[in-house]
C-alpha cells in the first residue's frame, strides 16, 4: 500500500513537472534559450485564471483563459525582450549569459508587478473536480479524479504537440527555425513569427502547469508561494534530465524526477526535500550528460 | 592604487555612521563575490547559477573550524578559501562534461540543495545554523570602536587583497588562456592551451574567492545557516556582475553598491510617493530586476566597457577623418 | 615630482583619517534612544509576506490596535507608543538587516516580539542587542535557549517554551493514551529539536517520527507524510509544526480520509488560520490543542471580550484569532512595562521594571509569568482543549485546567494559579 501510494504521489508530482518541462523544451527548441521566467509566466497565467474564475465562476472557462493569456504574454515577451536581446547582446562574453540573466530579471519583474497589482496575500482557486482519494477495498489511495485529470491532460498535450512538431509543416518550420534559421529563411519560413509561436505554446503549457499545481495543493497561491519556486526548479531539472531537445524526454524526465524524489522522501528521509533533486540530477548527468533522450552536441570546428 | 584605496576607506569608516559602515562591510563582501563571477563567467565563459552554494561551503568551513578548534580568524578564512576551492574543482570537473543549459541546471540544483545539506549533519548546526564569532575588535583600537567598524575593516582589507590577486591573475598567462578558451575553444586548443584544465582552474579559483566572500558574509551576520544562502543570493551575484560589466573587474564596486543601495533608494522613493503597502514592499525588487533587464539589453558589457567602446569609436572616427583630410 | 605628490596625498589622508576617527570617539550627548517627550518608538521584525507569514502577519495590526487605544487614552505618561514594523520574510539575514535599520536608522527604544527562532538568534549574534543594551521584549518564539540570561542578557521570552509544551503533551498522552501508538510531525530545525528534548524528558515513545525541511511544507509533501503515518498504523498524530505545515497536513488528510487522533502544537494550532486555507472544520473536530491564553471564542473572558472589541473597531472584518490575541496581549504587557519604567523611561529602567514587576503584570494568560532578576522566562504552561465541530478550541469539560512546568527536568504539575482581574479599562495603572 505504501509502495503504491509512493508511486502515485510521484507520478502526480512528476506529471506537473512534466508540463513545466514541456514549456522549457518548447522555448529551447524554438529559440535555443532557457527561459527562467517560465514559472513567473505560469504564475501570471494562474492569476489570469483566478480573475476568470472569480468573474465567471467556472474552472473550465478559466483554464483556456489562462492558457490564452499565458500564450499572449509569452509571445509579447518574445517579441519585445528576446528580439532586443538578439540585437544588442549576441556577441562577446555576455552572449551566453544574457538570455539567462534577462529572463531572471523578467522573473523578478513579473513577481513584483503581480504583488503590486494583486497584493501578496493568498488567493484561492477551488479545484473543479474532487481531489478526494479513490477508495478501494477500504483503503484510500493518494490518487483522485483531479490527479487523474492532470495525467490525462499531460498525455493529451504531449500527443498534440508531438503531432504538431513531427507531422505538420508548422512543426517542421519550428524545428528548422531553431536549428538552421538562415536556411529556413531562404526556404520562405517566417522564422521570427515561428519563434514567437514557440514561446506562445510554451506560455500555454506553463499556464496549465501553474493552474494544476495550485488546485492540486490546497488551492491557495501567492507571488511567494513555494509551489511556484518548486515548479521553476523541478521543471527545469526535469527538462535537463530528459534532454532539452525532446518533448517526450521532458515528460519522461518529469515523471522520473517525481517518482524518484517521492521514493527518496518516503524511504530515506523526508528532510531531504531540497537535496534530492540535486543528487538525482548529478547522477543522471554523470551517466548521460546529454539527458535521457538528449542529442550529444557535436564538435563544431 | 590599492594602498590609496585602503587609506580612503580607513578615513571613510571614521566619519560615517554605523549603519553605513555595516552596509560598507556588506558591499565589500559583494565586491569579492561578484569578482569571482566576473572571473568565471566574464573571463572563462562558464555560467554558474550556484555561487551562493560555494559561498556557503566557505562559510561553513570557517564556522566549523572556529567552533570545533577555535582557530584564529585568519586561519578560518584560509580554510574557507580552500574548502570552497575544492568544491569548485569538483564542480569544474563535472562542468567540463556539461555545456550551457546543463551546466546552468546543475549549478541551479546545487544552489538549492547544498545549503540544506546542513540540516542532515549535526556538526553543521542544522537549520538554526552555527555561530560565527570573529571576536571583538582589539582593545588597542579604543573603547568606542564598534563591532561593525571592525567587520568593515576586515571585509574591506579582504576585498582589497582579493582584487589585487584577481587583477594579477587576469593579466597573467592564466587570464589569457581563459579568454582564449572563451572565445573559440578549438582555436585555443590548437594554440596549445589545455582548455579543459584551464576551465577547471577557473572554477577552482572562482570558488575559492566565493568561499572567502561567504565566510565574510557569515562574519557580518554572525551566523551560518542554510537560509543565509538562498537561491536569490546566487541570482543577485549574477545581477551584480552584469551591472558591473561582466568583463570589467574595475566595475565590481558599481554592482556591489547598486545591490546594497537599490533597496534603500527604492524604499525612500516609495515612501516619498506615499504609495500603498504592496507597492512599497515590492518596489526594490522591481527596480533591481528592471535594472537587470535594461542593463543586459542596452549596456550588456557593463558601463565601463560601454564607455571605453564609445571613446574608442570616437577616436577611430577622429583619426579616420584626419586621414581623409590628409588626402 | 609625482612620487612626492603621491606621498603627500597619502600622508594627508592618513592625518585626516586619524582626526576623523578621533572625532567619532567623542561620545554624543543624548536623551534615551527612541524616547522623546511625546513619543516612545518600538520596532518589530516578522514575516509579513512569504510562506511562513500565514497568520502571523496579523500581529502588527493587533499590537497597533491596542497601542492606538492606549494612545487615545493618554498613552504612557503622555507619550504615544508607536510601532515600526519591518518584513523579514522569515529569513534570518533579512531579520538582521531590518533590525539594523530599526536600531541604527529608526532608532527605536526597544525591539518588540521579533518572530522566529533562527531570526532572533541571528540578530542576537550579529546585531548584538545585548552589547548595545537594547531590550528585546517578549520574543515571539518558544525556543528554550532564549532563557539563557548570560547569552541573551536583554532578551525576554513570553511564550512557554517548546520543551514545556512537549512535556505537557507527553504528560497528557501518558494519562490518556497509554499503550497507544504515537506519531510525530516536526520541523527539521531547532524548533523541532526543542520539542524532541521535551518529549524525551516526558518519556514519550514514538512509533514514527517524521521531520520536514522548513520551507517544504506543501500539500504534495503532506501526502507523503500521511502515507508514512498510515503505514506505521499510529493512533495519535502530533503536529508540532508551523501553521502552513499543519494546514497542509489536515487538508490532505481530509482528501485521503485519514482521521487519527490529532494533537496540535500551539504554534501551528490556530483554528482560524487553518480554516482559512480551506481545511474543513470537521477535520479539526475532537483534535486536541493547547494554549496559554484563553480560548479566542470565549466571550465570557474579560480579556477576550476587551481585546476583540478593540480589534473589531480597529481592523473591521478581520477575524479575531490566536495570533491577534497574543499580539494584543504582548502589547498590553509592554504598556505596563513602559509605565513601570518610570516618568523618564530609559532602556535600563524598562528592563529593571520587567525584572522586578514583570511577574505581576496583568495579562490574559491563565498561567503565571516567571520574570525576576534572575529569570527572563515568561509564561510557563498551557491548558488542554479540544476543537469543537466548528473547529474552535475550547477547554475540555468547559473549565480551564492548566499545567505548568519548566524547560528542564522538572515535573508537570497542575497549576493553581488564579489570574488577577484586568485593570480598569484595560490600561496600565
Amino acid at each position: 500500500m505504501q509502495l503504491l501510494n509512493t508511486l502515485l504521489i510521484g507520478i502526480t508530482a512528476g506529471s506537473i513537472y512534466a508540463l513545466m518541462a514541456i514549456a522549457f523544451v518548447l522555448v529551447w527548441r524554438s529559440t535555443r534559450v532557457v527561459n527562467f521566467a517560465q514559472a513567473g509566466m505560469a504564475l501570471l497565467s494562474t492569476y489570469f485564471g483566478y480573475e476568470a474564475v472569480s468573474r465567471i465562476g467556472s474552472f473550465w472557462v478559466a483554464l483556456p483563459v489562462a492558457m490564452i493569456g499565458g500564450a499572449l504574454f509569452a509571445a509579447l515577451v518574445e517579441l519585445i525582450l528576446m528580439r532586443l536581446l538578439v540585437k544588442h547582446a549576441s556577441s562577446g562574453p555576455i552572449a551566453g549569459v544574457a538570455p539567462i540573466i534577462a529572463t531572471l530579471g523578467l522573473l523578478g519583474v513579473i513577481r513584483s508587478v503581480i504583488s503590486m497589482i494583486w497584493g501578496g496575500q493568498d488567493l484561492r482557486i477551488v479545484a473543479p473536480i474532487s481531489n478526494n482519494g479513490f477508495t478501494i477495498n477500504g483503503s484510500t489511495l493518494v490518487f483522485s479524479p483531479l490527479k487523474l485529470l492532470v495525467l490525462v491532460v499531460v498525455a493529451v498535450l504531449l500527443i498534440l504537440l508531438t503531432i504538431l512538431f513531427q507531422k505538420t509543416n508548422l512543426g517542421l518550420a519550428l524545428r528548422a527555425s531553431a536549428h538552421a534559421p538562415e536556411i529556413a529563411r531562404l526556404s520562405g519560413v517566417r522564422v521570427d513569427s515561428v519563434r514567437t509561436l514557440g514561446w506562445a505554446l510554451a506560455g500555454a503549457a506553463g499556464a496549465v502547469a501553474g493552474l494544476f499545481q495550485t488546485v492540486n495543493g490546497n488551492g491557495n497561491f501567492s507571488p511567494d508561494a513555494i509551489d511556484f519556486s518548486l515548479l521553476l526548479v523541478s521543471g527545469f531539472i526535469a527538462a535537463v534530465i530528459g534532454g532539452l531537445d525532446s518533448l517526450l524526454g521532458a515528460v519522461l524526465g518529469g515523471l522520473f524526477l517525481g517518482v524518484t524524489i517521492s521514493f527518496v522522501l518516503m524511504y530515506i528521509s523526508s528532510g531531504l526535500f531540497f537535496i534530492a533533486p540535486f543528487i538525482i540530477l548529478l547522477i543522471v548527468l554523470f551517466i548521460r550528460p546529454q539527458g535521457i533522450i538528449g542529442v550529444k552536441a557535436g564538435r563544431r570546428a | 592604487m590599492f594602498i590609496l584605496g585602503g587609506v580612503v576607506l580607513y578615513f571613510l569608516s571614521g566619519v560615517v555612521d554605523e549603519l553605513r559602515v555595516y552596509q560598507g562591510a556588506t558591499i565589500a563582501v559583494y565586491v569579492i563575490a561578484i569578482a569571482s563571477i566576473i572571473l568565471l563567467t566574464g573571463y572563462s565563459g562558464q555560467v554558474s547559477l550556484g555561487h551562493g552554494a560555494l559561498m556557503a561551503v566557505g562559510a561553513y568551513a570557517a564556522a566549523v573550524l572556529r567552533i570545533e578548534f577555535n582557530l584564529p580568524i585568519i586561519l578560518c578564512f584560509v580554510a574557507a578559501v580552500l574548502a570552497a576551492a575544492i568544491g569548485g574543482a569538483l564542480l569544474g570537473a563535472a562542468a567540463a562534461r556539461l555545456s550551457g543549459p546543463y551546466l546552468a541546471g546543475t549549478t541551479l540544483a546545487l544552489a538549492i540543495g547544498l545549503p540544506s545539506l546542513a540540516n542532515q549533519f549535526a556538526v553543521l548546526g542544522g537549520e538554526q545554523g552555527l555561530l560565527f564569532d570573529v571576536g571583538f575588535p582589539p582593545l588597542a583600537l579604543g573603547e568606542e570602536f564598534t563591532q561593525y567598524k571592525w567587520f568593515f575593516w576586515i571585509a574591506a582589507l579582504a576585498a582589497l587583497i582579493s582584487m589585487w590577486v584577481i587583477r594579477n591573475l587576469l593579466n597573467s598567462a592564466y587570464g589569457r588562456a581563459w579568454r582564449a578558451g572563451r572565445g573559440n575553444e578549438v582555436a585555443a586548443q590548437l594554440a596549445g592551451i589545455n582548455t579543459a584544465r584551464s576551465k577547471v582552474l577557473a572554477f577552482t579559483i572562482s570558488a575559492g574567492i566565493a568561499g572567502l566572500a561567504g565566510a565574510l558574509l557569515a562574519m557580518t551576520i554572525g551566523t551560518v545557516s542554510p537560509s543565509a544562502f538562498p537561491l536569490a543570493l546566487s541570482f543577485s551575484l549574477l545581477t551584480g556582475a552584469v551591472l558591473s560589466g561582466i568583463t570589467t573587474l574595475g566595475g565590481v564596486i558599481i554592482g556591489a553598491v547598486v545591490l546594497v543601495a537599490i533597496p534603500e533608494i527604492a524604499d525612500v522613493v516609495a515612501h516619498r510617493l506615499g504609495s500603498s503597502e504592496s507597492v512599497t514592499t515590492n518596489l526594490p525588487g522591481l527596480i533591481v530586476s528592471g535594472l537587470l533587464i535594461l542593463t543586459v539589453l542596452f549596456v550588456p558589457n557593463g558601463p565601463v566597457e560601454q564607455h571605453r567602446a564609445r571613446k574608442a569609436k570616437h577616436a577611430a572616427q577622429h583619426t579616420s577623418s584626419k586621414k581623409k583630410d590628409k588626402h | 615630482m609625482k612620487a612626492l605628490n603621491r606621498r603627500k596625498l597619502i600622508t594627508a589622508s592618513a592625518v585626516l583619517a586619524i582626526v576623523g576617527l578621533a572625532a567619532t570617539a567623542i561620545p554624543a550627548q543624548a536623551a534615551e534612544v527612541g524616547v522623546s517627550s511625546t513619543q516612545i518608538k518600538l520596532g518589530m521584525t516578522l514575516p509579513m509576506t512569504g510562506t511562513a507569514s500565514l497568520g502571523y502577519n496579523k500581529i502588527p495590526g493587533a499590537a497597533k490596535a491596542y497601542f492606538d487605544y492606549l494612545n487615545a487614552n493618554g498613552g504612557i505618561n503622555g507619550r504615544k507608543v508607536t510601532l515600526v514594523v519591518k518584513d523579514d520574510r522569515y529569513v534570518p539575514t533579512e531579520a538582521v538587516a531590518k533590525t539594523n535599520e530599526l536600531i541604527l536608522k529608526d532608532k527605536v527604544m526597544a525591539l518588540l516580539a521579533p518572530l522566529g527562532t533562527a531570526n532572533v538568534k541571528a540578530v542576537a549574534s550579529s546585531v548584538n542587542p545585548a552589547r548595545r543594551g537594547v531590550p528585546v521584549l517578549f520574543v515571539n518564539t518558544g525556543f528554550s535557549g532564549f532563557a539563557d540570561i548570560k547569552k541573551y542578557k536583554t532578551t525576554y521570552t513570553v511564550l512557554p517554551s517548546y520543551v514545556m509544551e512537549a512535556k505537557i503533551m507527553g504528560q497528557y498522552i501518558k494519562e490518556n493514551f497509554a499503550g497507544k501508538k504515537i506519531g510525530l510531525l516536526y520541523q527539521d530545525d531547532d524548533f523541532g529539536t526543542d520539542a524532541l528534548a521535551g518529549f524525551k524528558s516526558a518519556g514519550t515513545n514514538f512509533t514514527i517520527k517524521v521531520p520536514y525541511a522548513s520551507g517544504s511544507q506543501t500539500a504534495a509533501a503532506a501526502a507523503g507524510w500521511i502515507t508514512k503515518f498510515k503505514a506505521a498504523e499510529v493512533d495519535v498524530v502530533i503536529l508540532f509544526g508551523v501553521s502552513s505545515a499543519t494546514s497542509a497536513m489536515l487538508g490532505v488528510a481530509a482528501q485521503l480520509k485519514y482521521a487519527p487522533q490529532w494533537m496540535l502544537g500551539s504554534v501551528g494550532g490556530d483554528a482560524t488560520t487553518i480554516k482559512l486555507t480551506g481545511v474543513p472544520a470537521g477535520v479539526l473536530y475532537n483534535a486536541i490543542g493547547f494554549s496559554p491564553v484563553p480560548a479566542t471564542t470565549d466571550m465570557k473572558d474579560e480579556y477576550v471580550k476587551f481585546f476583540s472589541d478593540i480589534y473589531a473597531k480597529a481592523v473591521p472584518g478581520s477575524p479575531f484569532d490566536l495570533n491577534v490575541l497574543l499580539g494584543m496581549n504582548t502589547a498590553f504587557m509592554t504598556a505596563q512595562a513602559l509605565k513601570a519604567a518610570g516618568p523618564r523611561p530609559t532602556r535600563k529602567s524598562l528592563m529593571a521594571a520587567i525584572d522586578s514587576k514583570g511577574a505581576t503584570f496583568a495579562n490574559s494568560a491563565l498561567v503565571p509569568a516567571g520574570y525576576s532578576k534572575t529569570s527572563h522566562v515568561g509564561l510557563t504552561g498551557y491548558w488542554v482543549g479540544k476543537y469543537s465541530p466548528t473547529g474552535d478550541l475550547s477547554p475540555i469539560g468547559g473549565t480551564y485546567v492548566t499545567y505548568t512546568t519548566d524547560s528542564g527536568s522538572g515535573p508537570v504539575v497542575k497549576s493553581t494559579y488564579k489570574r488577577p482581574a484586568m485593570p480598569a479599562k484595560g490600561l496600565p495603572n
